[in-house]
Order: C-alpha cells, then sequence, then structure tokens
C-alpha cells in the first residue's frame, strides 16, 4: 500500500520534475549569464593589461576622463536596480499597477543611462581609433551600452506583455530573468566605471 | 497515474527515417532532438568530406617540394578553410549531434530542455558553413591567414575592400560561436535538470559526464574567443588599434584570447569522445567500466585543469620565462587525468569476453592512436622541446593523431555502435571493417611521416618546401590519399544499410542503458513511461536490473 | 600472484625497457646535426622522453594487444567477463604514477631550459615578474668556455615580408646570410618591420618569434661549422614558406675574413624568392591566384650570398 502510494507520488514527481519549464529557463538563464559574464571578463583584463603595458596611455591632447556626469549616471544605474527589485515584489502580491509604475520608472532611469552615455560620447575629443586608450574605452562602454538597451528591450516586451490577460497564470519568467539581466547590467557597470573613471 | 500526459498521447512507434512518407522531417525545423542530432551528423559529415577534399589538393601540392600546383595563395586559402571547416563545421557541429541525439536518450528525458532553441542552434550551422565557403567567391578569396587567424597578418587586407574573406570568416566564427553557446546551456540545462527518477549524478553514463565537462568548457572558453573576435573584427574594418602594431596595439594578446578557448577547444572535441570509448569498451568486452566514479570525475578535472594551459602554444611567441615554466607543468598535469582514463579502458577490456565488431575495432584503433598522440603531446608540453618543434609538422602530426586518430575514429565507433539505434536498421559488418583498416592504415601513412619532418625542422603551413623533406611528404600525400578513399565504403554502408539493411531490435548488441530498452529507431517521445533508475550504468555481469520494473512491490531506493 | 605471473611480468617489462632504451637512442638521428650547444641538451631531454613514452606506448598497446589476440569472446559465447568495477590500489597507483613522472619531466625540463638561457638580458614583457631562469650559459662542457662565457655584440636580425637581412653594427656589414663563428655565444637582436615572423635554425634547435615593435634579445652558441638552413616558422603570409636563407658557421678566422670582405663590398641587390615570384606573376609568367600583400623590394646588401637553394628548383621548372 505504502509503495503503491509512494511510486504514484515519484511518477507525479517526474511529471511536475519535466514540466518545469520555467524552473529550466532560469536555470539556462543563469548559465547564460555566467558565460556572456566570461566576455566582459576578458574585455576588461585585456583592458588592464593595456593600461600597464602601454607607453603613451592617453591619446595627445587628451588629460582625461571627466567623471562628475558618468557619477550621477552611475547612481542613477544602480538605483534602478532598487526600482525594478520593487516592481518584482509588486508582482508577487498581484499588484499590476504597482508593478508597471516601478518597471516604468527603471526604464526611464534605463533611458536616461544611455541618453547620459551618448552626452558623454558626443563630448569627448577623441574617437575609437585614438589610440588603445579610445579603442577600449569605446569597446567597453559600448558593449556594455548594448546590454543596457537589451535590457531596455526585454523591460518593454515584458510590459507590453503585462496587459495581455491571464500572462503570469504560468509564472513570471520573463520578469525575472529581465531583472537579473537588469541586476547583471548593474554590476558590470560599477567594475567598469571603476576601471575606467576612478582607476584613471 | 491518470495524469501522466504521455499515456493519453499513446506511443506509436514512430515511422523508421528515410521512409518515403517522413524524410521531409529532416529537412524541416523539428524541434524533436533525434531528428535535430541526425541533422547535425549528416550536414557535418558533409563538410568533412568538403574539408577532406581540401587537405587532399594540399597533400596534392606537398607531393613535391616545389610550389608548383597551385598558386601560394590559394594554398594558404585552403589550410585556413581545411582548418576553419573542419573544426567549426564537422567535428564540433558532429559531436554537439550524437550528444542531442544521445544524451535525453541516456538521462531518461523526453527531449533536451529547450528544444526550439535547440533547433534555432542546429539550423545557424549551414549558415555558417555557406558564410565560410561563399568567401571563396569574393574578390581577395577566402582568408589567408589561418583558422588562428592570428594579427597582424590577419589584418592586412590586400583588396582593401570592407567585404573581404576575413570579415567573412570571422562573422562566420561567431555565428558558430552563438550556436555553439546556445548548445552548451541547453545540454547543460538538460544535464542538470532533466535526469530521469533515480538518475543521480554517479548513475550517469560517461558520455553524459563527458558532455557535460565539454560544454563547460564551451561555456567559459568561447566568450574569451569572441572577445578577441569583436576586438579583431574592429581593427579590420573600424581601425582600431588593439592588435596593429603599426597603431601601438599588441598582437600577441590576440594569442592569449584566442589559446584561452582554442586549446580548451581541443578538449571540447575529445571528452564526448572519451565518453564514447568508455560506452562502447564495456559493451564489446562485457564487463563493467573499470572505476566508473574514478573516470567520471577526472572528466571534470580536465575542464578544470584545461582552462590554466594554453600559454603552451606560446611558448616562442615571446613568452616570459616563469610563464613558460608554470604553463608547462599546468600542460603536463592534463597527462594524469587523461592517464586514469587510459588505464581505466585498458583494465575494461582485460579479461573480458571481446567481441571485435566495427564499433570496439574503431575504439581500440583511436584509444592506440590517442596513447600515441598523449605522448607526443606531453613532449610538447616540454619548452625546450617545443622550441624546436614548436609550428613544424611534428605539431601538425600530434594533433593529427588528436582529432583524426581519436576523434574521428571515436566519432565513427559512435555512428556505427548507434546506427541501429538512430535507423532501424543494421550496417554491413563487411563493409565496416574495410572501412575500418583503409581509415587506420590511412591515418599512420598520414600523420606519422609527419612527425619525422617536424624533427627535422620542417615548418608547418608551407607551400613549398627544401627536397631534404620530400621522402616522408610523399608518404604523407599517399597516406592523405588513402583517407580520402576510406570514406567511399562508409558512406556506401551508411547509405545502402539505412535504404534496405537488416531491421534491427532494439538491443543489438546486449547492452545496457536507457537507449538500448526502447525500440530502434525510439518513439517521438523516447519513452513510453519516464524510467526510474535503481543501478549504476555499466552493470555487465552483474544480472542486476537498470530500471526499476513496472508495479514492482519493492522500491529498491527512493528517487 | 604466483611466480610465473611474477616472472612473466618481469620479463615482459625487461624487454620492454631494452626496447625503449633502443628507441630513446635511435631518437638522437631523428633531428638534424647538433650544431649548437644547446641542440644538444634538447636532444638529451628528447631521447629521455622517447624512452619514457616508448615504454609507456608498448605497455598501453601491448596489453591492449595480448586482449585483442587471447581474450575473444567465443562465437557462440554469450556470457559476460568477471564484473570487476575497479581496485582502488591499482587506481591510486595508476594516478600516483603518472604524477611523478609528470613532476620528473617538468623539474627536468626545467634543468634543461634553465641550462638553455636563450633570452638575454632584455625580456620582452613589461610586466617584471620573477625570473629565476636567466643563469649559466649554455656550454659550460665546451672546451672554449672562456671565450664561450663573452657573447659577441649584437648582430641584427630584420625579418619583413618576405626577407631576412643580418646588420653586423660594428662593421656596418649587412648580408642576407646569416654567418656567425664557432664556439662563442653569439647575441642577435630579433626586430620585426611587419608582421610576427619565427626565427627557426633546426640545426640549433632553437626558435623564437619576432614580434613588431620590440626587439628580442636571443643568445646562443654555435659549436659545429657548417651551412645549415634558417626558416620562417610562424605563418607570416602568402612567401611565408620561401622565407629562408643559410646560416654558414665558421672558424673564427673565417669569419672576421668573411666581415672584412663583405665590408669592403658596394651594396647590391640580393635574390628574394618572394619578390622574384612576385615579379613572375605581374608579368604572368605564373599563373595567378587571389591578390597578395606585395613583397618588400629585394633587399640590398653589402653581401648577397649566392640565392636560396629554393629558386634554383624554380629555375628548373619552366
Amino acid at each position: 500500500m505504502t509503495s503503491e502510494l509512494s511510486i504514484s507520488q515519484e511518477k507525479e514527481a517526474a511529471v511536475v520534475h519535466e514540466h518545469d519549464e520555467a524552473g529550466n529557463s532560469m536555470f539556462g538563464f543563469i548559465v547564460f549569464l555566467l558565460s556572456e559574464s566570461v566576455i566582459f571578463l576578458s574585455f576588461f583584463s585585456g583592458y588592464v593589461i593595456y593600461k600597464t603595458t602601454t607607453a603613451d596611455w592617453l591619446p595627445a591632447g587628451v588629460a582625461g576622463l571627466e567623471t562628475r556626469e558618468p557619477f550621477i549616471n552611475t547612481i542613477v544605474l544602480v538605483s534602478s536596480s532598487f526600482v525594478i527589485y520593487i516592481a518584482e515584489r509588486f508582482l508577487h502580491r498581484d499588484n499590476l499597477w504597482g508593478f508597471r509604475a516601478f518597471w516604468i520608472a527603471t526604464m526611464a532611469m534605463g533611458s536616461y543611462f544611455l541618453y547620459g552615455q551618448a552626452v558623454e560620447w558626443s563630448g569627448l575629443s577623441f574617437g575609437v581609433t585614438s589610440g588603445l586608450f579610445g579603442g577600449t574605452f569605446y569597446l567597453l562602454t559600448g558593449f556594455h551600452g548594448l546590454h543596457v538597451f537589451t535590457g531596455i528591450l526585454l523591460q518593454t516586451i515584458m510590459l507590453i506583455r503585462s496587459f495581455l490577460p491571464g500572462n503570469y497564470e504560468k509564472g513570471s519568467f520573463g520578469v525575472e530573468a529581465t531583472s537579473l539581466f537588469w541586476h547583471f547590467v548593474d554590476v558590470i557597470w560599477i567594475i567598469l566605471f571603476i576601471l575606467i573613471y576612478v582607476w584613471q | 497515474m491518470t495524469n501522466i500526459p504521455i499515456e493519453s498521447i499513446g506511443v506509436v512507434a514512430q515511422p523508421r527515417p528515410g521512409a518515403p512518407d517522413n524524410w521531409r522531417r529532416f529537412f524541416s525545423f523539428s524541434t524533436d532532438h533525434k531528428v535535430i542530432g541526425i541533422q547535425y551528423i549528416v550536414t557535418s559529415f558533409i563538410f568533412f568530406l568538403i574539408g577532406g577534399l581540401f587537405a587532399m589538393i594540399m597533400r596534392g601540392e606537398l607531393i613535391t617540394p616545389d610550389a608548383d600546383l597551385i598558386d601560394r595563395t590559394i594554398y594558404n586559402a585552403l589550410f585556413t578553410m581545411h582548418g576553419s571547416v573542419m573544426l567549426f563545421l564537422w567535428t564540433f557541429p558532429v559531436l554537439v549531434g550524437l550528444g542531442n541525439y544521445l544524451v535525453p536518450l541516456m538521462i531518461g528525458a523526453r527531449d533536451m530542455a529547450f528544444p526550439r532553441l535547440n533547433a534555432a542552434a542546429f539550423w545557424m550551422v549551414p549558415v555558417v558553413g555557406i558564410l565560410m565557403l561563399s568567401s571563396f567567391l569574393v574578390p581577395g578569396g577566402p582568408s589567408q591567414s589561418g583558422w588562428w587567424a592570428y594579427p597582424p597578418v590577419s589584418l592586412q587586407n590586400p583588396t582593401g575592400n570592407l567585404i573581404n574573406g576575413q570579415v567573412l570568416w570571422l562573422l562566420a566564427v561567431a555565428i558558430s560561436g552563438v550556436s555553439s553557446i546556445m548548445g552548451a546551456v541547453n545540454f547543460v540545462t538538460t544535464i542538470a535538470k532533466m535526469r530521469a527518477p533515480g538518475m543521480t549524478l554517479f548513475r550517469m553514463p560517461v558520455f553524459v559526464w563527458t558532455v557535460l565537462a565539454a560544454q563547460l568548457i564551451q561555456l567559459y572558453g568561447l566568450p574569451a574567443l569572441t572577445a578577441g573576435a569583436v576586438m579583431l573584427l574592429f581593427d579590420i574594418t573600424l581601425g582600431t588599434s588593439f592588435f596593429n602594431p603599426d597603431k601601438g596595439g599588441n598582437p600577441v594578446l590576440y594569442q592569449h584570447f584566442f589559446w584561452f578557448y582554442s586549446h580548451p577547444a581541443v578538449y571540447v572535441m575529445v571528452l564526448p569522445v572519451f565518453g564514447i570509448f568508455s560506452e562502447i569498451f564495456p559493451v564489446y568486452a562485457r564487463k563493467p567500466l573499470f572505476g566508473y566514479r574514478v573516470v567520471s570525475v577526472s572528466a571534470i578535472v580536465i575542464t578544470i585543469v584545461s582552462g590554466v594551459v594554453w600559454v603552451h602554444h606560446m611558448y616562442a611567441s615571446g613568452t616570459p620565462g616563469w610563464m613558460r615554466m608554470l604553463f608547462m607543468f599546468t600542460t603536463m598535469c592534463v597527462a594524469v587525468p587523461t592517464g586514469v582514463k587510459v588505464f581505466a579502458w585498458v583494465a575494461t577490456i582485460w579479461g573480458g569476453k571481446l567481441r571485435l565488431d566495427t564499433p570496439m575495432l574503431f575504439a581500440l584503433g583511436g584509444l592506440i592512436n590517442f596513447v600515441f598522440s598523449g605522448i607526443t603531446g606531453v613532449m610538447l608540453a616540454s619548452v625546450p622541446v617545443d622550441i624546436h618543434v614548436n609550428n613544424t609538422y611534428f605539431v601538425v602530426g600530434h594533433f593529427h593523431y588528436v582529432i583524426y586518430g581519436a576523434i574521428v575514429f571515436g566519432i565513427y565507433a559512435a555512428i556505427y555502435h548507434w546506427f541501429p539505434k538512430m535507423t532501424g536498421r543494421m550496417y554491413y559488418e563487411g563493409l565496416g571493417k574495410l572501412h575500418f583498416w583503409l581509415t587506420f592504415i590511412g591515418t599512420q601513412l598520414n600523420f606519422l611521416p609527419m612527425h619525422p619532418a617536424g624533427l627535422m625542422g620542417m615548418p608547418r603551413r608551407v607551400a613549398s618546401y627544401d627536397p631534404e623533406f620530400a621522402f616522408w611528404n610523399v608518404l604523407a600525400s599517399l597516406g592523405g590519399f588513402l583517407l580520402g578513399m576510406s570514406t567511399l565504403p562508409f558512406i556506401l554502408n551508411m547509405v545502402s544499410s539505412w535504404i534496405q539493411g537488416k531491421p534491427a531490435p532494439a538491443n543489438p548488441w546486449r547492452a545496457i542503458g536507457l537507449e538500448w530498452l526502447v525500440s530502434s529507431p525510439p518513439p517521438v517521445e523516447n519513452f513510453e513511461e519516464i524510467p526510474v533508475v535503481i543501478a549504476e550504468p555499466y552493470g555487465y555481469g552483474k544480472n542486476e536490473p537498470l530500471i526499476e520494473t513496472k508495479h514492482s512491490e519493492e522500491l529498491a531506493e527512493p528517487a | 600472484m604466483n611466480i610465473r605471473t611474477v616472472l612473466t611480468l618481469a620479463a615482459a617489462a625487461l624487454l620492454l625497457a631494452v626496447i625503449s632504451f633502443w628507441m630513446g637512442q635511435q631518437a638522437y638521428s631523428w633531428f638534424p646535426p647538433q650544431a649548437s650547444a644547446e641542440s644538444k641538451l634538447v636532444d638529451d631531454l628528447f631521447s629521455f622522453l622517447v624512452t619514457l613514452g616508448s615504454f609507456i606506448f608498448l605497455g598501453v598497446t601491448g596489453t591492449i594487444l595480448y586482449s585483442v589476440l587471447f581474450q575473444r569472446a567465443g562465437k557462440y559465447d554469450f556470457s559476460d567477463g568477471p564484473p570487476i568495477e575497479g581496485n582502488i590500489t591499482l587506481e591510486v597507483v595508476w594516478t600516483a604514477v603518472p604524477l611523478v613522472l609528470v613532476i620528473w619531466i617538468a623539474a627536468y625540463s626545467y634543468q634543461i631550459y634553465d641550462q638553455m638561457a636563450v633570452r638575454g638580458p632584455m625580456e620582452l614583457v613589461h610586466l617584471h615578474l620573477p625570473m629565476g631562469m636567466e643563469s649559466a650559459y649554455a656550454a659550460p662542457t665546451e672546451p672554449d668556455s672562456a671565450a664561450v662565457a663573452d657573447p659577441l655584440e649584437a648582430i641584427e636580425v630584420h625579418a619583413k615580408q618576405w626577407s631576412w637581412v643580418f646588420r653586423y653594427p660594428e662593421q656596418d656589414v649587412t648580408s642576407t646570410e646569416l654567418h656567425l663563428p664557432v664556439d662563442r655565444r653569439v647575441r642577435l637582436m630579433l626586430e620585426s618591420e611587419d608582421v610576427i615572423h619565427g626565427f627557426y635554425i633546426p640545426a640549433f634547435r632553437l626558435k623564437q618569434d619576432v614580434i613588431p615593435n620590440h626587439v628580442i634579445d636571443f643568445e646562443f652558441t654555435p659549436i659545429r661549422t657548417g651551412k645549415y638552413r634558417l626558416r620562417d616558422s610562424l605563418y607570416s603570409g602568402t612567401y611565408f614558406a620561401a622565407m629562408q636563407t643559410d646560416v654558414v658557421v665558421q672558424s673564427p678566422e673565417d669569419y672576421r675574413q668573411w666581415l672584412a670582405d663583405a665590408a669592403a663590398q658596394t651594396p647590391t641587390v640580393a635574390y628574394n624568392q618572394a619578390a622574384f615570384e612576385y615579379q613572375r606573376i605581374i608579368d604572368k609568367a605564373l599563373i595567378r591566384g587571389w591578390k597578395s600583400i606585395p613583397p618588400a623590394p629585394a633587399p640590398v646588401v653589402n653581401y648577397p650570398g649566392i640565392g636560396s637553394r629554393a629558386d634554383e628548383g624554380l629555375d628548373s621548372e619552366k
């Protein structure tokens, strides 16, 4: 009797196990992010090697990077990590409008960051071909900016989806993954900011 | 019990692949891992033939010392394309294909974790192939900087066009990288999350272990290559100076990015072959795999150690002495877990009841070739020896023994071994044996003479050479042509067996493993009922069941 | 294990050891002549590795072959073999023995590398990390060790696509052939003008990549007079294979004489295989392939050598 029961429980466990698609997706997404972080790690180590071994690091006529605006940008981006967390909390409590409000706030902060970076880029006196300094600067900030842009794109999709009736009945994997991605992009930026702006 | 969805679907034996009503699914965006597996294997085999053709033209050029058969630029383009096609379009995808077909069956899953991602990853392979081969049609021809694409040579652009062979090559490699990462995420998730009840880590077949180990390498290694490739692409197209010495760049840094991935990439290829060996020896020797747990764990050890050996490709690149010594030691350390595996296989075979069917012949031949290449590998790890033989034909001989002698042999072994499972047909044993002997002799004749040529100082990648090397090169060329011929009985065997071979039973080799418990070919959803595993995977001679029988009164252990 | 098994195993091991030792001795004949002090060290190491490798290879393949020949299943024997799943002692032994071997090989290689000391005082990489291995010169056993210990003034080696030019700064002599005195420590300054090349003299067992924007210090000791080949070892583009020249090791008197003679000559255009072939393609005398980076003009040097070996073959071709 008991063994019969445990068999059927096991079978059911197997079925649940098999259909835990959101769990699999989240696992796969984390694996992907870990792998993605190695690209950044490679760029960072390249940057460190270039900076420590190049004789004329700054191109002629460039004194260094302005840190004030990028710092404000950093504050905005890092704070958005908390804002997106609040949005997620609202979703867990099934407060959709609260979720949407904070979600849109995150998107706005991300967009402000991108705008700030565009302004910074346009005001710089050096280009991508200005030696290793110019190359690595635009490579790192550009590659990170691409990730921020991807994050905002994902957030837009999630926002639109939130208006579909019954969208969260099967779980909120999309929102959780987007949020995780956003934290990832933030952490990368903190390292990047320290490497490029603080360590001059 | 009633809520098991598969029961309501009902299990219909899948029609045989190749039957007129369903051959089309191999050309469709199928999400069945078994279809995708076969798609990978067949597609990559076509590229294997193309890459082999390039090799035979090169061996034709090298049969005489002068650069007389083809122009030097064509020769350089051919060896670039030979290496790139063989790695990115044959060895990687064929092993992904075998993994795709076998892993879900072996762990008791109905499919991979992400079937659509799986199909998307596969369909990138033909795109990579078309992109890479289309570079023959652009002005200036394909990339001529080798599959390693070292700058500054890869930055030199004789035509001045933006769309040139090198750029197309980089794009193809990038797409191949995306496809591989998608595959790796899929494999790791499948193995981590989709195992049948009772299939604990130490009940997984070694093949699954090695696929996991290999795909973990893809995950940590490929991004480094991607980073290097992006920087190289910017150097070529935007004029940045990352690797361009004319503008203060550092070309040696590219070599670090490249080898950080491309050395472990060898393990991405050889690890699944270790898995294949571990599956095949117990079946045809009728003995359990010797030291199963140690063999499994040593695969993961190789994954870790292979991440810290890459500088051994750069001993001569102006690497500081301390780095040479450090990486010499780490490289030699790879020999330890590898040696453990080799000894375990020998112990598995020893005292068994051997049957020399074609899969066993290929596995044994592959093992012998692998031992040889492992020994030359340790020689190459030694800095003073490597300073002499680095970039000579000794290295070419060494890695062809690995890649052809061990890996391609392992792939052939796997294709023969699982052919009845995949197609539901038996292959012709006689043709298989003929194929083995042609391949084995061709391999020795082609690659063994490369070692003395290299020791005498013949550089690799040359279109012409000094006459003193002619003897060894003639032998190698003859071997190369023989290897080309050796694919003919294989193709004949595969095609004719698939069309009209004897129908295969579910388990023609009396092998133990979940894949052998289902029909040949397996039904669409693999398992009528997900099996509950209760034993380790190699219980030969033990007479114990691998899975729980239905409605068993005694549960061996909980899942 | 009975006494007979032990004896059989011991006899087999002895036989293997004898064959392996013989293979190790054969290994010396697989190389070009030993023309530098370093080559002796490398050959000894390689011979040791061949001995060890032969023993392992023959041991493993011999065991497999025995199984294949004598442990086949009968045609109708469908039974399984003994279910032996492992043996902890054996597994520990075959993990420990390779580990010890590997440490031994690494230590021996380190020692040889230390004796070679082919890197001069300047290290290529800027990061100055601990360097424990620039010590003794390679040839303490040589008779002229006093002369050996004092390296010659650095000879400049200029690599470009696709030619080698050697410059002797003291006499301001340029040459497309590398002339060196025997039994003297020689110092080279390797420089590249375009891509990475590889400076490789098989008879010396020495190789070093030549990296643009760096001057690489390289030291060794030729010990045998004669003519040897110098090859580009790192793929450098279209005419890579043709980028070869000769190294002539001479007695000190002949070397000085050669330098004096060369200094007296006015510079002339040397034969250059790459430039020659490229011109023939321009003239449509050869079948054209894809567009190539044009070779640098043939070098103008005091001593243009006597042409490379490869061109003789090519001239006779058409």
